[in-house]
């Protein structure tokens, strides 16, 4: 692999790094700007992160130009990586058990204090 | 292997990278299933928790500032391919400077970093540091309160270690006459800690004074008006008491201590925004240090290697395999972070 005169890829590279400017760009102002409900802001926020993701990793790793061994580095990766969110979303991102912790009764406490436009008192006598 | 027959082709062993290239990848794959179990825990727990901090006056997230890291950390990986196309070409000087450009990139990440920790810990945002109901502010308040109460007593008296002993000798010299400036001082302050303390204990509002609250704890049909917290000053761009609280409530007795010539000074400029409640707090904080900490300190590994590049003085074409595996490193690092931008500050 000795190439005595290797062909420069800076112009590429450069304009990988625009891309990189305009979506982070992109990010600041969906979130500065309101120009869409929060859900819709989210969705266009990670959508623009994992195209930088991309550029970043097809491009300044190489990965592009690579061959396939980086499918078989990346995909026992990805499916061990993803193994955590996935065991635990059902236990603790989704609720189907009622959950009895303090700071759902502080929720409730709060959003009923909201409700009634601060006229009533919080109520005392939590335990901690 | 292949001596005798010359039409059969040479078996190849391996993936046709450089051992250390295929090792970094490999590191590169155990890294990602780091991140992603910060990242993916992160995920759930707030997916899972109705109520979560997002109101950025309240847990001082600024956008410029992760704006700001993630053009930094962008341009620096820039300058890390740069730098390897440099190697590539055996333009050693230019290598090197680009080299140079990524370290200061990463100390100029690591700075920006730094405030927003600061700022974090200068309003207590630290797991387990941050009350999620009033009634945890309240008893944060007073426990706070109690150290500065230890502290002013100590500096007087740093022989004597109870604080009922420290107390006698306070009263003794106050008779005495010395240092009765400052020894009244400290006796007002802790009396006003003594206030707020029972106050707090029985969750009676300070519009009863303290001398009537062992009266109304005996009495059984008594029904004083309920302690409230009150309302904070709001710290972000407005006034400074923009909106003064219920003096009777616990922030209000707060700021009326501050404004007091005696006591103010003593309280060592506390911040009343230490205390406020914040659901899920705890766990928001726990989150954000460790996602952020890993990655800081992932960076400083990043910059210690960087500098083991740039002490090979001359840089050579055989340096080129591994500056473009720091480069690897680098570019996983910008990743990462290219992931926590938009997850910390945006969503």
């Amino acid at each position: 692999m000795s190439h005595d005169h290797h062909e420069s890829h800076l112009a590429t590279y450069f304009s990988v790094f625009m891309v990189l400017c305009v979506c982070t760009v992109i990010s600041v102002v969906a979130d500065v700007v309101h120009f869409a409900p929060h859900n819709v802001v989210v969705v266009v926020v990670m959508a623009v992160a994992v195209t930088k993701a991309l550029c970043v990793m097809m491009y300044f790793m190489h990965l592009k130009f690579e061959r396939a061994w980086k499918y078989l580095l990346l995909a026992p990766t990805i499916i061990l990586a993803s193994a955590i969110p996935f065991a635990l979303a059902s236990d603790v991102g989704m609720h189907y058990y009622t959950t009895d912790v303090p700071q759902i009764h502080e929720y409730e406490r709060q959003a009923a204090r909201g409700a009634d436009g601060h006229d009533t008192p919080a109520p005392g006598g939590e335990h901690h | 292997m292949s001596h005798g027959h010359a039409a059969a082709p040479a078996l190849r062993m391996g993936i046709p990278i450089p051992n250390s290239k295929l090792a970094m990848w490999l590191f590169l794959g155990t890294e990602i299933m780091f991140f992603t179990a910060f990242i993916g825990t992160y995920i759930v727990m707030r997916m899972g928790s109705p109520g979560w901090p997002t109101d950025v006056n309240v847990t001082h997230i600024r956008i410029w500032a992760g704006g700001l890291n993630t053009f930094v950390l962008i341009f620096s990986s820039f300058m890390v391919v740069v730098a390897h196309d440099a190697v590539l070409q055996q333009q050693f000087a230019r290598a090197r400077m680009a080299m140079w450009i990524t370290l200061w990139c990463g100390v100029l990440f690591l700075g920006i970093k730094s405030y927003e920790y600061y700022g974090k810990i200068d309003y207590d945002i630290l797991p387990g540091h941050i009350p999620e109901s009033d009634r945890q502010a309240m008893d944060k308040l007073v426990s706070n309160l109690d150290g500065k109460v230890n502290y002013q007593l100590s500096a007087l008296f740093p022989q004597i270690e109870k604080r009922e002993d420290q107390l006698a000798a306070l009263d003794e010299q106050i008779a005495a006459g010395k240092d009765v400036e400052r020894g009244t001082a400290v006796k007002e302050f802790y009396s006003a800690y003594l206030n707020i303390k029972e106050h707090v204990r029985n969750q009676v509002s300070f519009a009863v004074p303290f001398a009537e609250l062992d009266k109304l704890r005996l009495d059984e049909h008594a029904n004083p008006p309920k302690l409230e917290l009150g309302e904070f000053p709001s710290h972000h761009g407005g006034g400074e008491h923009h909106a003064a609280a219920d003096p009777h409530s616990v922030v209000g007795e707060f700021q009326r201590l501050e404004q007091d010539p005696k006591i103010g000074p003593l309280l060592g400029g506390y911040k009343i925004e230490r205390i406020r409640p914040i659901l899920y707090g705890n766990l928001f904080a726990s989150n954000y240090f460790l996602m952020t900490g890993f990655h800081a300190l992932h960076v400083i590994i990043g910059l210690i290697l960087f500098a083991v590049a740039l002490c090979k003085n001359p840089l050579k074409s055989s340096d080129a395999v591994f500056v473009e595996n720091i480069g690897l490193y680098w570019h996983f690092v910008d990743l990462v972070w290219i992931f926590l931008f938009p997850l910390i500050y945006i969503v």
